[in-house]
């Protein structure tokens, strides 16, 4: 790929501490780098391993509570972590640049774009203004974004996310830097959008033979886009190989377990008879907000002990659609039924028991749950409240639904959500949706936001829980990957509509609709050629295009 | 020149070396330019400025002594979490904690700690200090001291009531505002532009010569005026709650508004209530006092802090401090309660690392 050219960024032993409860405590243990000019070297782990740390490190800058204990970090003969502030200061942003995950709250709303690009030349007089202007909209250009000319003289706001992550890697580009950090540029994306702004990053820094360290904590996209793959654990390395050799032959148990996370797959249940009622009914659905209007014409089947997954990109509607269900957002047109009964279009005209019956399983576990309440008492209030349960019942029961979630209830009954780690705090939210004994749960991307070892887990819980309990769970995601592993049904929604549903087998076996190809092969495969060839196949200038179609 | 002179500059010149020597560079600057001025203050003021001078910093030292102290009682006696929370403590807030403890115990035991009841006449007015009277008599005779402590009681008491009160309905309109929006959202919102657009202290006075100076009415008034602000912030605070997910699951759960408010919405929200609290009590202090002054206050012969600036007001002019010594009250309470505040905002906003 690469040429390898000197040694530009060497560390040696880097260790971090951090500082909580008026204690340092070490969060990186020693870690080794050498990175080469033009060489991309991709930092993989959970989160928690402290990538993003190291990723910093390599700047010279601790975060906030955060200080470089010991080791050393030598960028381009200049030992960083004895250098004056100044002095460090003066190579970020002109020879060391940063990528951060969210494009949108990394840029400054108030400024438009290509003033906020031109900054950093002008500032350090490598470029005039309207030379570093020219310069931009050439970037632009190269990292194909729409009409390269103008779009820089827009505000963040009126570009959309993966549009903003290019206008970032120009920004980074601005000085030609000799080094890039990115720390998960892609994370926050759509699989369509995250396929323009790999390809785009992978151009560039093959173009300007930039040195580059890629934050990532998914393995298929690291696949793409390094020569080199470190592997952490913890704050320690656990290997370090060249991206063929690490993906072929890995040596370590735990790369080996990161690579195995993918391979859950539940046995797809049959269909249910015609003639059997199946417990929630979408029909027709119409819905807006405001004048707006988001979803239309939505129907689809929910039936007893199935697991119907919703897929689309964000804004495709399917997250409105399950407002629809709970009544948090009355359908203009159309009706949702329970068990052949129509529900109230307003979750406030529902009966106690109907509301009883439909469930919810949130995304981000931090803000659904209250962080002020004991988990006992979260998960203690539905069957409080459903089933009047008290006293040593109540212990009891609560007692029940940590043990079905696997957490331990004499630990966790009494703590705060916020000592909890993701994955807990998820299994929490699973248990309270239990707790009111529902027959019918919507799971809202329950997993998008843990890593993927975690995430596992809570899909072999939530399958484990569905067989026991005969749950139907309607499965809202954006990730492919788990519609695979655990989906019966699946519906493919874009702008509101639904495009194509079906089983699971049928769905992901050709012949597809045009969207449900696009979104298909848009997820990253292991396969370290897998992007040139889907680029090849799609034809490079349209990628763009083809992902906005 | 005498020892304490040479004393002083000595003190103060080897301190400066030894902060420059081990590069505590505030400290030497602070003691550096204090030597300085203590030329300039020597040769106009003469040792008598330099006196002056030294029982400051050692007042000041004194200050920084108890509150150092006090804070490392506080956090002897409190469990683990409290204990926590307090070693973030600046020496600032620990000395406005020890200052409102005070208050508190002068408060609670006046009639134990007072020598003389606050109506009760013991010499003739406007009497000067003695062995009797610690700080003299007032304007009808009755002991100045004694009329402090039960001020404590009088004008502290009252300003937390009606505090209380302005938090009790600012705080429950403002979460129930934020739970049900629409038109009772609008309605509340533009009631209380109304009420917040009429300066407070002419309307507390317009309503009290309407209503009459009762105790209860005072209280009241005092409450409704200034519970606006609370309103709009725990409007404002609860509305950052009302979005969260939790919410979202309760109310999808069935809960009532009020299981919404008292267990999901104001557990996550005391922090910059408490924080308001501190701020809004000032305000209702210094109102009440400024009440009394005015005469529409508290009314005679009860103590009252304010009303006591004014008995003594004509005292100023033989040059006596007496009348300022209840305005000093207030104002140390006011300075403490932020110092205080000021340490709990600067948690409440995350400002912490």
């Amino acid at each position: 790929m690469a040429k390898k050219g000197n040694v530009l960024l060497k560390i040696e032993g880097l260790r971090i501490e951090a500082y909580a409860d008026e204690k340092w405590f070490e969060i990186v243990h020693g870690v080794d780098m050498t990175l080469h000019r033009g060489e991309v070297m991709g930092l993989i782990g959970e989160s928690g391993a402290g990538k993003s740390t190291i990723g910093l490190a390599a700047m010279g800058f601790a975060r906030d509570g955060c200080r470089i204990s010991g080791g050393s970090v030598e960028f381009d003969g200049l030992e960083l972590t004895t250098t004056s502030e100044t002095d460090r200061r003066r190579l970020r942003g002109s020879r060391i640049a940063y990528v951060a995950q969210s494009a949108a709250a990394s840029f400054n709303p108030a400024h438009k774009l290509i003033d906020q690009h031109t900054e950093a030349p002008v500032h350090y007089r490598i470029r005039k203004r309207m030379e570093s202007q020219e310069d931009a909209m050439d970037l632009y250009e190269r990292l194909r974004l729409p009409n390269p000319r103008e779009i820089g003289f827009r505000y963040p706001h009126q570009v959309s996310g993966g549009q903003l992550q290019r206008a970032m890697t120009a920004m980074a580009m601005s000085c030609r830097p000799d080094l890039i950090i990115f720390d998960e540029p892609t994370t926050a994306l759509d699989v369509t959008t995250q396929i323009e702004v790999l390809a785009a990053i992978r151009d560039i820094v093959d173009q300007f033979n930039t040195a580059a360290i890629y934050i990532t904590h998914d393995l298929a996209v690291v696949a793409q886009m390094a020569d080199v793959i470190k592997v952490l654990l913890k704050g320690d390395e656990v290997e370090e190989a060249d991206t063929k050799s690490m993906l072929e032959n890995p040596q370590e148990d735990y790369t080996k377990s990161l690579w195995a996370v993918r391979s859950f797959r539940r046995e797809q249940k049959p269909r249910p008879e015609e003639s059997a009622a199946p417990v929630v009914e979408v029909k027709n659905v119409d819905a807006s907000y405001g004048p707006v209007k988001v979803l239309e014409d939505v129907s689809f089947d929910v039936h007893a002990g199935m697991t119907v997954a919703v897929v689309g990109e964000s804004g495709s509607g399917k997250s409105t659609a399950a407002r629809c269900i709970t009544g948090l957002l009355p359908p203009t047109s159309g009706r949702v039924l329970f068990q052949g009964e129509e529900l109230p279009a307003s979750y406030l005209k529902r009966s106690k028991d109907q509301l009883r019956q439909a469930q919810m399983i949130y995304q981000m576990a931090d803000t659904a749950l209250n962080p002020k309440v004991r988990i006992g008492e979260i998960i203690g209030r539905p069957a409080e409240f459903y089933g009047g349960l008290k006293g040593t019942d109540l212990k009891n029961r609560i007692d029940e639904l940590l043990d079905m979630i696997e957490l331990d209830p004499s630990k966790f009954y009494a703590r705060y959500p916020p000592e909890l780690s993701g994955g807990q705090k998820q299994r929490v939210g699973i248990a309270r949706a239990l707790a009111a004994e529902p027959t019918f749960i919507i799971c809202d991307e329950v997993t998008s936001a843990l890593d993927q070892l975690v995430a596992e887990g809570i899909l072999k819980l939530l399958d484990r829980l569905q067989r026991d309990l005969d749950l139907a769970y309607m499965f809202i995601t954006h990730d492919l990957a788990t519609v695979r592993s655990i989906a019966d049904e699946v519906v493919v929604m874009k702008q509101g509509k639904v495009v194509e549903q079906g089983p699971k087998d049928v769905m992901f076996k050709p012949p597809h609709h045009p969207y449900t190809d696009l979104l298909l092969s848009s997820v990253p495969e292991m396969d370290p050629e897998w992007l040139s060839t889907l680029l090849e196949e799609r034809g490079v200038d349209n990628v763009g295009e083809a992902a906005s179609t | 020149m005498n020892y304490f002179v040479i004393g002083y500059y000595a003190l103060l010149i080897g301190g400066s070396c030894l902060a420059a020597h081990y590069r505590k560079r505030e400290v030497f600057l602070i003691l550096f330019s204090l030597t300085l001025a203590s030329f300039v203050m020597g040769i106009v003021g003469g040792e008598n400025a330099l006196w002056a001078v030294s029982i400051g910093a050692g007042l000041l030292a004194l200050a920084a002594g108890t509150a150092y102290s006090f804070r490392e009682f506080l956090i002897l006696i409190a469990g683990p979490l409290t204990a926590r929370a307090l070693r973030t403590a600046p020496l600032t807030a620990a000395f406005g904690m020890f200052v409102i403890f005070s208050y508190a115990v002068l408060g609670i035991f006046a009639p134990i700690i007072a020598p003389y009841g606050e109506a009760e006449v013991i010499s003739q007015s406007f009497a000067p200090a003695d062995e009797n009277m610690l700080l003299g008599a007032d304007q009808l005779g009755r002991d100045m001291f004694s009329r402090l402590v039960y001020g404590a009681r009088n004008t502290v008491g009252l300003a937390l009531v009606a505090t209380a009160i302005a938090f009790f309905i600012g705080a429950i309109l403002g979460m129930i505002a934020a739970v049900k929006q629409g038109w009772f959202d609008q309605i509340m919102g533009r009631l209380i532009d109304v009420v917040m657009s009429i300066p407070s202290l002419i309307f507390a006075l317009l309503l009290l010569s309407i209503l009459g100076t009762n105790l209860i009415i005072l209280v009241i008034i005092i409450g409704v005026i200034y519970s606006p602000r609370v309103y709009r912030l725990t409007r404002a605070v609860a509305g950052n709650v009302v979005v969260m997910d939790y919410i979202e699951a309760a109310k999808l759960r069935g809960e009532g508004m009020w299981y919404l408010i008292r267990k999901e919405i104001l557990p996550n929200s005391t922090a910059p209530l408490i924080a308001e609290f501190g701020l809004e009590f000032c305000f209702v202090f210094l109102l009440v006092a400024g009440l009394s002054f005015l005469g529409l206050g508290i009314q005679p012969p009860t103590a009252d802090w304010g009303s006591m600036v004014r008995e003594n007001a004509t005292l100023i002019s033989f040059g006596e401090i007496t009348p300022l010594i209840p305005a000093a009250a207030i104002a140390l309470l006011t300075v403490a309660v932020n110092m205080v505040v000021d340490w709990m905002l600067y948690r409440s906003s995350g400002l912490k690392e």
